[in-house]
C-alpha cells in the first residue's frame, strides 16, 4: 500500500485576541489589542496508507479539526512538513483539490438558496465532470441515501438530516481519492446516523477512498474506522486499531478501567474525562 | 469558461428565487433615485433662472440623471461585497478554498452574471424615459456604453475583493463597503457630472478609473462628449484593475496564511 498522507513535525499555533471583562477593558482593547498564541497542534508525525479509514478522536479543542484543516489545505501549518498525494495541501493546486473532498458537519458547503441539484450542476462544472455522468452519479447517490425526492427542494427548506445527505453527495460527486469527514453525523437522529454509516461503508467498499473521519459518536468510529488516532492536548496519544485501544488505555494511558468496562465508547469517555481534568488542549505558547 | 458560466448561472438562479428583492434592486430603487435626481437638477436650473448649467440644458441633466442612477446601480457592488466579506468572516469561504476554483474568479463570475440580468431588466427604463421626454440620447452608442460598464465591473469586483480581504485581518469590516461606495458615488460622477467639478479635481477624476463607473458611459450615451474619453477610460480601468489586482493578491496571500478556517 502506498502512503498518501505524510506529516513530519507538523504543528499549528493560533493567535487569538484576548480581553478581560468589563467596560474599561473594552476601551483599552479598542486602542491596544492583547493577543496570545495557542498551540492547537503539537509537532505531529504520521503517515496514512491509501484506502485506510482513519478515525480521528479527541475531546473538543484537542486539535483534530486543526489537523484535518491542514491536511485538506484550508489552513497553513505553522511549522513542519505535510504532503498529501505528493502535494503540499496549503498550496491549493487545482490538481490536488480535484482529488480531495472535505465535509464539515457543522458548516454547509452547498448553496443555501438553491435546490441541491443546482449546486451539483455547478460542482460538475467546477470539477469539469461531464454533466450527464454527474447527473447519473448524484441520482444514484441520492437513491442510496434515500433522499432522491428532495434533490429539487431549496436547501434551506430541508431538515438537518436531509441537508447532510445532500452535503455528502456534493462531496463525493467528483469521486475524491481522499475524503475528510468532520463530524458527518453531528446533530442527526439515530436513524439518519445509521443510514449515513451504512452508506459510507458501502461507498468505501465500492470506491476505496482514503477517509479521515472525526466524530464524537463512537459508533461512527467503531463501525467505520480501521485505524484509530486519538488526539489529546494537541498531540497523538494513541495510534492503532480500535480493538486494541481498550487494552492499550489500561496499560499506557493510565486509565482506571474496571474489569466490566471493556466497551470502546466507555473507555474513550473515561479518557476524555481524564483529559478535561488536565485542562484544555490549547496551551499558551511561551513568547 | 464552463465553470464561470455555471457560477454566473448560479447567481442568476439565486437572485430569481427572491422576486421582490430583485425587482426593487433592478428597477424600483434606481427609478426612485432617478426621480429625486431629476427633481434636484430641475430645481437648481429653475431656481438659478438660467437655461443651461455648465453648457448643458435641462434636458441634458434629465438624461444624465436618469441614466446615471441606473448605470450607478449596475456598477455599484453592495451585495456581493457583503457576501464576500461575510464568507471570509464566518468561514463559509471554506467551501471554496477546498475546490478547484478561486474565490476571486467564483465571485467575479457571479457578479457579472447577476449584473447582466440587472442590466437586461433595468436599462429599458432610462431608454424609454429619454425617448418619451425627448431627452438627448444616442441609442447607437448603447452597445459600446454597455461594454464600458461591463469592463468597469471587473475593476469594481477587484476593488471589492480588496475590501473583502480585510476580513482576514479584522472582524465585521462591513462598514468599509458603505464608506467605499459613498466615495465612489461622488468620484464616479453619479451625484454631480464630473465636468462640473473645479480644476484640477475635474481632470483628475475624469481620468481616474472611477469615471467609467458612471460619468463616462452616461456622458457618452447622452452625447456629452465623443469617443475619445471612452478609449481613455478603457486605459484607466485597465490600470485600475492592475493596481487593485496586485494589492488584492498580496492581501489574499497574506490573509490565507493567517486564516484559521473559522467555524469548522
Amino acid at each position: 500500500m502506498s502512503i498518501v498522507i505524510e506529516t513530519q513535525q507538523l504543528s499549528r499555533v493560533y493567535k487569538t485576541y484576548r480581553r478581560n471583562e468589563g467596560g474599561w477593558n473594552a476601551i483599552k482593547g479598542f486602542f491596544n489589542r492583547q493577543t496570545e498564541l495557542k498551540m492547537a497542534l503539537k509537532p505531529t508525525t504520521l503517515s496514512i496508507e491509501a484506502g485506510q479509514i482513519v478515525g480521528l478522536v479527541g475531546a473538543n479543542g484537542a486539535g483534530k479539526t486543526t489537523l484535518l484543516k491542514i491536511l485538506s489545505g484550508l489552513i497553513y501549518p505553522t511549522a513542519g512538513e505535510v504532503r498529501v498525494l505528493g502535494y503540499k495541501p496549503h498550496e491549493r493546486k487545482a490538481e490536488f483539490l480535484r482529488q480531495i473532498s472535505i465535509l464539515l458537519g457543522q458548516k454547509a458547503q452547498l448553496w443555501w438558496d438553491l435546490p441541491a441539484a443546482d449546486s451539483y450542476n455547478l460542482l460538475a462544472a467546477i470539477y469539469d465532470i461531464d454533466l450527464p455522468r454527474a447527473r447519473k452519479e448524484w441520482q444514484e447517490l441520492a437513491e442510496r441515501l434515500g433522499c432522491a425526492g428532495q434533490l429539487n427542494t431549496q436547501l434551506r427548506r430541508l431538515s438537518l438530516g436531509e441537508r447532510m445527505k445532500m452535503e455528502i453527495i456534493g462531496s463525493l460527486l467528483h469521486r475524491p481519492k481522499i475524503l475528510y469527514l468532520d463530524e458527518p453525523t453531528i446533530g442527526l437522529d439515530v436513524l439518519a446516523q445509521n443510514t449515513i454509516r451504512t452508506f459510507l461503508q458501502e461507498y468505501v467498499k465500492l470506491h476505496q477512498p482514503t477517509i479521515i473521519l472525526t466524530s464524537h459518536y463512537m459508533d461512527d468510529i467503531s463501525q467505520l474506522a480501521d485505524r484509530l488516532l486519538l488526539i489529546g492536548q494537541g498531540e497523538i496519544a494513541y495510534d492503532g486499531t480500535v480493538a486494541n485501544f481498550v487494552h492499550h488505555a489500561e496499560k499506557n494511558l493510565k486509565l482506571d478501567i474496571k474489569s466490566e468496562e471493556t466497551d470502546f465508547e466507555e473507555v474513550i469517555h473515561k479518557y476524555f474525562a481524564q483529559e478535561s481534568g488536565r485542562g484544555t488542549a490549547s496551551r499558551p505558547v511561551p513568547t | 469558461m464552463r465553470r464561470n458560466l455555471a457560477a454566473a448561472r448560479l447567481a442568476v438562479l439565486s437572485q430569481l428565487e427572491y422576486r421582490l428583492n430583485f425587482t426593487i434592486d433592478a428597477v424600483i430603487q434606481p427609478t426612485l433615485s432617478g426621480v429625486i435626481e431629476v427633481t434636484m437638477w430641475s430645481a437648481i436650473i429653475v431656481g438659478m433662472g438660467v437655461d443651461s448649467l455648465g453648457g448643458f440644458t435641462r434636458e441634458y441633466y434629465l438624461a444624465y440623471a436618469i441614466f446615471a442612477t441606473f448605470v450607478g446601480r449596475t456598477t455599484a457592488n453592495w451585495m456581493y461585497e457583503f457576501n464576500m466579506l461575510d464568507e471570509i468572516d464566518t468561514g463559509k469561504v471554506n467551501a471554496l478554498l477546498v475546490r478547484p476554483i478561486s474565490f476571486y474568479e467564483f465571485y467575479l463570475s457571479q457578479f457579472i452574471g447577476y449584473k447582466l440580468t440587472v442590466a437586461l431588466a433595468s436599462f429599458v427604463v432610462p431608454v424609454a424615459i429619454c425617448y418619451w421626454f425627448k431627452a438627448p440620447m444616442l441609442i447607437e452608442r448603447l452597445p459600446l456604453m454597455l461594454a464600458v460598464v461591463f469592463y468597469y465591473l471587473i475593476f469594481a469586483h477587484t476593488l471589492s475583493f480588496c475590501v473583502a480581504c480585510m476580513a482576514f485581518y479584522m472582524n465585521r469590516a462591513n462598514s468599509i463597503t458603505g464608506l467605499k461606495n459613498l466615495a465612489i458615488w461622488v468620484l464616479a460622477g453619479e451625484m454631480i457630472p464630473l465636468d462640473l467639478y473645479p480644476e484640477p479635481a475635474r481632470s483628475i477624476l475624469v481620468h481616474s478609473p472611477f469615471a467609467s463607473g458612471v460619468y463616462v458611459p452616461v456622458g457618452f450615451i447622452t452625447g456629452r462628449f465623443g469617443y475619445e474619453l471612452v478609449w481613455q477610460s478603457l486605459i484607466s480601468v485597465t490600470a485600475g484593475i492592475a493596481v487593485t489586482g496586485f494589492i488584492g493578491s498580496l492581501m489574499w496571500a497574506r490573509g490565507v496564511r493567517s486564516y484559521t478556517g473559522t467555524g469548522a
